[in-house]
């Protein structure tokens, strides 16, 4: 369902764009609003623990000082992130690495800007796991043949890991039942026996372990060592009129992503302010890595893994992509 | 009469919320996905000390009010317009058939490419789907006007403006006080809806939070809260609905005679 919304508002985008070119106020919203020499620039972000180094370097002034101010604005996943810079109504947004490549390989006009977040590279300590219900018979990837395995979105980053899990576990990944549920609503569907497995991130992993479930494989880490899991991008439009803001963005972001790294403890109290989890489980939520830079080789083993389960019409341009 | 009533209600109410308050702590339901009735009210208290909540709060009434009216005032201008000029009626009537049932969240993405997460967005949905609702019943509303009160009308030499406004306008207006009612509480189902799937700020935006942070007795307490609005929100509609209908009975009273 959500596929099918991103679908069609990304066509209804490129039909819109041809007819009519751009709305009236892109052209304003193009350098986003200055006063004083300070820019402010729209973000489009989930509001997750994944996004944290943005609020934090806004926080302790990193774009600031680079007369930048972020505005952040929440969307209920990348549905309405994507097609919300490609339209100008952000300047900045925030998705995983697959819907990115998706998205170029339809010729949509994005580019990665900034790194986003990271695997731990950890496996049994990431920040997202395919795990099962208390007491389950399935104990590794390879039991999932003919099982129902939730992922958040189907035909995208976290299918083509749980397949990857499946496959070094020695199993035939097309055999794998996939369902699509949002993430916080797997644990409730694990523990009533809904699905027999879910590819959960945090917080509803800690969520699914206070219940007793176990996980059974790394995903994230098994498709690629650090595998950069999601971007910070921009339209190639405003990438293109705005070269140094979108400089300026860079640079702020890899110094917020290096604090985040390094702060974990000021990581888990600004969560508090955007979202709404409960002292209890952010406690026990594993945190992502924040790498300044992406990891290119994570992103072609990801791109390689994508084309092999048919994700893209045809493989993205990775160095048109990149930053 | 009206006394057992009320207190029949709040009988009800005070079972069902016992219930609510038994059934997880029996372990009837799982308490992590059912919070007893007392923890939603926790959280609910906590939210009201949230300057946060108030803002959200804010944000879903000015959507519901600012779309409402533009519905209520589109809708019977564009109404008694068609319903005025014969050839427009026929001109539009397939139109109208065929953008009605056009589900409003189905516009979704458009809102999201033109107006992304602002307010904007939130007012395309709701005035879409609270327009139609006025529309209709302005139209209803106009075809029920009474031909021998209309011949009377006209033998007597008033204009269309004066027959608009004493014979018309007070046929309708019941129907238009119903459309008004059915859009006051359209229109606080897609503004929560926009804000809960598009991100637009409001109590919806809020839930969604919720939910992703898998606070559930917070995310119970947010639903209460829409509860509580869409109530009060029909209360306000009824009271006006009454007031501006006061006379209604007497009035076709000595038209029909």
């Amino acid at each position: 369902m959500r596929r099918l919304l991103a679908g069609l508002a990304v066509g209804t985008f490129l039909v819109a764009a041809s007819a009519c070119g751009s709305s009236d106020d892109s052209g304003t919203s193009d350098k986003g609003t200055s006063s004083g020499g300070t820019t402010t620039v729209k973000v489009g972000i989930i509001p997750i623990v994944d996004v944290a180094p943005l609020y934090l370097g806004q926080k302790k002034g990193f774009y600031g000082k680079r007369g930048l101010k972020l505005s952040m604005t929440t969307a209920q996943g990348g549905a309405a992130i994507v097609p919300g810079v490609v339209s100008g109504q952000f300047q900045f947004g925030f998705s995983n690495m697959t819907s990115l490549m998706i998205a170029r390989s339809q010729n949509v006009p994005v580019k990665a800007v900034a790194n986003g977040v990271a695997s731990t590279g950890l496996a049994g300590k990431d920040f997202g796991a395919i795990t099962v219900k208390k007491g389950s018979a399935l104990t590794s990837a390879k039991d999932l043949e003919g099982k129902k395995v939730a992922v958040n979105t189907l035909k995208n980053i976290n299918e083509t890991a749980v397949r990857e899990s499946v496959r070094k576990a020695g199993g035939d990944p097309s055999k794998v039942k996939f369902v699509e549920l949002a993430f916080d609503q797997m644990p409730a569907a694990l523990d009533g026996g809904r699905i027999d497995a879910a590819m959960v991130v945090e917080p509803a992993l800690a969520t699914v372990r206070s219940q007793g479930g176990t996980e059974i494989a790394s995903s994230l880490v098994d498709v690629a060592k650090d595998l950069t899991v999601a971007m910070y991008f921009t339209s190639t439009q405003y990438e293109q009129k705005n070269p140094d803001v979108v400089k300026r963005f860079q640079e702020a972001t890899a110094e917020s992503l290096a604090y985040a790294d390094a702060h974990p403890d000021e990581v888990r109290s600004i969560v508090t302010s955007y979202t709404k989890i409960p002292a209890a489980v952010l406690a026990k939520v594993t945190l992502p890595k924040w790498p300044a830079e992406p990891n290119r080789a994570s992103i072609e083993a990801l791109e390689m893994l994508g084309e092999q389960d048919g994700l893209f019409k045809s493989a993205p341009d990775l160095d048109e992509l990149l930053p | 009469m009206r006394g057992a009533n009320a207190a029949l209600g709040t009988a009800g109410l005070a079972v069902f919320l016992a219930l609510g308050e038994v059934a997880p702590r029996l372990g009837l339901v799982k308490e992590a996905y059912f919070p007893p009735t007392s923890r939603i009210a926790d959280a609910l208290g906590q939210e009201a000390t949230d300057g946060a909540f108030w803002t959200a709060l804010g944000d879903t009434l000015t959507g519901w009010a600012l779309g409402l009216v533009a519905a209520v005032v589109g809708g019977v201008v564009v109404g008694l317009v068609l319903s005025v000029v014969p050839y427009l009626r026929d001109a539009t009537a397939s139109t109208i058939e065929f953008l009605r049932p056009i589900p409003s969240v189905a516009l979704i993405p458009l809102a999201v490419l033109l107006y992304g997460t602002e307010l904007r967005s939130v007012l395309l949905l709701v005035v879409y789907a609270s327009f139609w609702q006025v529309l209709v019943q302005v139209l209803y509303g106009v075809r029920d006007v009474d031909p021998v009160a209309e011949e009377t009308a006209r033998s007597y030499g008033l204009g269309a403006w004066a027959r608009t406004r004493h014979v018309l306008w007070p046929t309708a207006l019941p129907y238009v006080m119903t459309g008004v009612r059915l859009a006051a509480a359209v229109a606080l189902i897609l503004a929560v809806t926009a804000e809960l799937v598009i991100g637009a700020p409001g109590l919806g935006a809020r839930i969604a939070v919720a939910q992703s942070s898998q606070a559930v007795p917070d995310l119970y307490a947010l639903v209460v809260v829409t509860g509580l609005l869409g109530l009060l929100i029909n209360l306000g509609a009824r009271a006006v609905e009454r007031r501006a209908l006061a006379w209604h009975q007497s009035v076709r009273g000595e038209v029909a005679v």
